[in-house]
């Protein structure tokens, strides 16, 4: 019955989420080991753990670079030319989207709109908005993430 | 004892104890709402909707395994409305289902082809991707092919709330949802013994029991006469 | 009608990290007036001012202040939602950036008035970069004695759209996937940890401080007879001057977009973002109310350049890749809409593709647990009303050989 249900509609997890925050702001991304120590130490299963480790965009269980760029995509920045900014960046860097550069130091992403649409197009590095962006200024703002 | 609550159900005023659900009250009142997701002894998730019902007032249909009965609803639980949204729900699942109903284990047993019969479904109209994932048949205990898999959320409640277990866990989002065991390996882990909880649970071919190697059938020769 | 400042009073005026110079333009005096009326008497005066939620339901933020109070137990909660997800969104970002200080006073006087012992602003992974300040606001209002009746905490998103919807919000606190859930029971009975809670949108709050200030008549007079007060608005996309601006409710749309946003050629406005409506130049006299189209103030205006069954696709993208995936209908349903829009963009759409989208759409709007799979085929529902040329001039011609 409907009553007493609610708290349980999924399981207890404690300070899960914050945790996973901290560990792969600390080691760059979330390992099965990393992964199966949090398990153990908030006594759940590690299924739980890593179903919550890969809900959310920002956290990664694969390694990436020292720094990660997050092109968004949405529609505000895709009618700016974002698409010239991800190619432009492709280009640069050597990669992919999806791939990280051979020295890890940059991963290159696409994400969903961040809350720039005033600055199209723009970009995410690290916890850093790049907006208004043109593909002559990205060397430079490149050069300050080492 | 609880308080008695009056509603309208399917045109007759009926009343039930406070705290039931809709599916609860149409159940006792021999009234037949078809689910998935839900199973009398495991928490409502309100995962499928195949059990919407229309109630008075509300702007969309309403689940009727989770929403407890309120004084004064009126409820339909075969409006052509509700039968119109259960038969798309059942061809949305179909839509990314995989079509080897011919050779799966469950065939007869199967849930979801006794649901998409009883509403009749016809021609696929939606198509999805499809799900390819590889077969895990590692496990003496039970194979797994998540391809087949409609994420009801049964085998994960099963394992945690009767078994107590805790095997099973839902990871990533979305359309990639997918039940998993640790890091999304292939089911063999200590924990899972043949308690067989989830098998029985499952309501379509995503978990089934090995076959015995004695056990292996062989098609029968077929002779047509002339 | 005219731009208003009311939630941008101070945007622009005060130094955002400097509490002082948020004292000297009247700041906690919105508080300290709550402070000496009883919490029933506050949430008396939200109720009179009309004030409505402003993150995209418009449900009545006195009701619901007043149905969490009444709610049995000593522990509450007040959740901030300052996920700001919605493709277009801005202005919530505007706001805490340049007045973190009348947030954390509205937070007070919430929490105040439904009896919340502790309070959390969930703040969305991609504002990382506001934490610092929003912290900073925080620490001064607690040094100053301001928080001695609550604990505010911020909690950080971590790249999920869907944590913008309530319940999934709260279990993202809870540290979970953020699943949403169903309803009954709503947060007013069973929120946070199971416990009474009241969510608001920062835009919501941000009104708080100015209907304590000057009284819920005054806020009361503003707006229309269904929408009172004012509506922050980010405009973005082919528009010369993007930015966020401030109206009274039941201003025309035109007047935003073309006269302050300055727009000239306007093929269609996306109002309210993803799970918003999309509709033609010739509705730019639509008041901007709650009783006529509004939703969380997103408007992305595009020209006559670009293409509806992009938009329309890539907006479904955008919502399959934010399904949380829980539910049938909006898991399934964004799918399919996707895999029937790409075929369109490719001059692949058939003639009955039309009707299964409209038959869909009802379905997904009729059955999906959450706002997101309900409000997902708003798009196509608005493009098939109104840009219908655009999905025939895609119709695959049955029976022409390609050479
Ligand atoms: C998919 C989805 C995303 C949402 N995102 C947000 C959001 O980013 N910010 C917000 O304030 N409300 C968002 N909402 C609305 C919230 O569920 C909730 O109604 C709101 O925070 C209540 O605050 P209000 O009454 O002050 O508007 C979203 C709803 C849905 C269905
Ligand atoms: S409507 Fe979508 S986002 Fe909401 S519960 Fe269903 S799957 Fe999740
Ligand atoms: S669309 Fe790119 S920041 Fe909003
Ligand atoms: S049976 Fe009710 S939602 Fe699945």
């Amino acid at each position: 019955m409907a009553e007493n249900t609610t708290i349980t509609q999924s399981k207890e997890t404690k300070d899960l989420l914050i945790l996973l925050a901290q560990t792969q702001k600390k080691c760059g991304f979330l390992s099965e080991e990393t992964l199966a120590n949090l398990a153990r130490t908030l006594d759940m299963s590690l299924s739980d753990v890593y179903g919550v480790a890969t809900f959310y965009s920002f956290l990664s269980t694969k390694p990436l670079g020292r720094h990660v760029i997050r092109v968004c995509k949405s529609l505000p920045c895709h009618y700016k030319d974002a698409a010239v900014i991800i190619e432009s960046l492709e280009k640069t860097l050597g990669i992919k989207t999806g791939e990280t550069t051979p020295d890890g130091r940059f991963s290159l992403e696409l994400t969903n709109c961040i809350g720039a649409c005033d600055k199209a197009p723009a970009i995410l590095i690290n916890d850093d908005v790049h907006g208004d962006l043109t593909v002559d200024r990205i060397p430079q703002i490149l050069q300050a993430y080492k | 004892m609880a308080k008695e609550i009056e509603v309208t159900l399917n045109d007759n005023k009926v009343t039930g104890a406070e705290g039931m659900t809709i599916l609860d009250l149409a159940r006792a009142k021999g009234i037949d709402i078809p689910t998935l997701c839900y199973v009398e002894d495991l928490l409502p998730t309100g995962a499928c909707r195949l059990c919407v019902v229309e109630v008075e007032g509300s702007r969309t249909l309403v689940a009727s395994c989770h929403t407890p009965i309120a004084p004064g609803m009126v409820i339909q639980t075969h409006s052509p409305r509700v039968i119109e949204a259960r038969r798309q729900i059942v061809e949305l699942m179909l839509a990314s289902h995989p079509d080897t109903c011919l050779v799966c284990d469950k065939a007869n047993i199967c849930e979801l082809r006794k649901i998409a019969a009883d509403l009749d479904i016809g021609l696929p109209r939606f198509r999805t991707r499809k799900h390819y994932f590889a077969i895990e048949d590692v496990s003496p205990y039970l194979v797994r092919d998540m391809s087949k898999c409609v994420l009801c959320r049964r085998c994960i409640r099963g394992c945690n709330e009767i078994a107590k277990k805790n095997v099973l866990g839902m990871a990533y989002r979305g359309f990639d949802s997918k039940v998993v065991v640790d890091c999304d390996e292939a089911i063999n882990t200590e924990a899972c013994r043949d308690c067989d909880v989830c098998v029985s649970l499952c309501p379509v071919g995503a978990l089934s029991k090995p076959r015995k190697v004695e056990e292996k059938r062989r098609g029968k020769v077929q002779v047509i006469k002339g | 009608m005219p731009e208003k400042r009311i939630v941008l009073r101070n945007c622009g005026v005060i130094d955002p990290r400097d509490m002082s110079s948020y004292l000297a333009h009247d700041g906690f005096k919105g508080l300290e007036k709550a402070l000496s009326l009883t919490p029933e008497q506050v949430i008396e005066e939200v109720k009179t001012s009309g004030l409505r939620g402003r993150g995209g339901a418009g449900f009545p933020a006195g009701m619901k202040w007043e149905l969490t109070r009444k709610s049995p137990g000593d522990e509450k909660y007040l959740i901030c939602n300052a996920d700001e997800g919605e493709v277009g969104t801005f202005k919530d970002r505007y706001i805490l950036q340049n007045d973190p200080f009348s947030l954390v006073e509205a937070i007070a006087i919430a929490g105040y008035a439904i009896g919340a012992k502790k309070g959390f602003i969930y703040l969305r992974a991609e504002y990382h970069y506001l934490r610092p300040m929003l912290a900073n606001a925080i620490d001064q209002a607690r040094a100053k004695g301001f928080l001695s009746h609550m604990d505010i905490e911020i909690r950080m998103g971590a790249g999920a759209y869907v944590c913008g919807e309530e319940s999934a919000l709260m279990e993202s606190i809870e540290g979970k996937r953020g699943e949403v859930r169903y309803r009954p029971p709503f947060p007013p009975t069973k929120g946070l940890f199971g416990k009474p809670t009241v969510i608001n949108n920062v835009e919501t709050l941000m009104n708080i401080p100015a209907i304590m200030l000057n009284g819920a008549r005054w806020f009361n007079q503003i707006g229309t007879e269904r929408s009172k007060g004012t509506k922050v608005f980010s405009v973005a996309g082919d528009v010369p001057r993007p930015g966020v601006y401030e109206m009274v409710l039941g201003s025309k749309l035109r007047e935003l977009v073309q006269d302050l946003a300055g727009a000239t050629d306007i093929k269609a406005i996306q109002i309210g973002g993803a799970t918003g409506r999309l509709i033609p130049e010739s509705m730019l006299d639509t008041p901007l109310a709650f009783e006529n189209l509004l939703g969380a103030g997103a408007i992305t205006v595009f020209n006559s350049h670009r293409d509806i069954i992009d938009i329309v696709y890539r907006t479904m993208e955008f919502l399959a890749e934010e399904s949380c995936g829980k539910c049938v209908p909006c898991r399934q349903g964004t799918e399919v809409m996707v895999e029937t829009l790409e075929r369109f963009m490719h001059g692949e759409g058939e003639e009955r593709d039309v009707k299964v989208l409209q038959e869909l759409s009802s379905t997904m709007m009729l059955t999906s647990l959450c706002g997101l799979g309900q409000a997902a085929p708003n798009p196509v529902i608005d493009s098939l009303q109104y840009f219908k040329d655009a999905y025939e001039s895609r119709i695959k011609a049955r029976g022409e050989v390609k050479v």
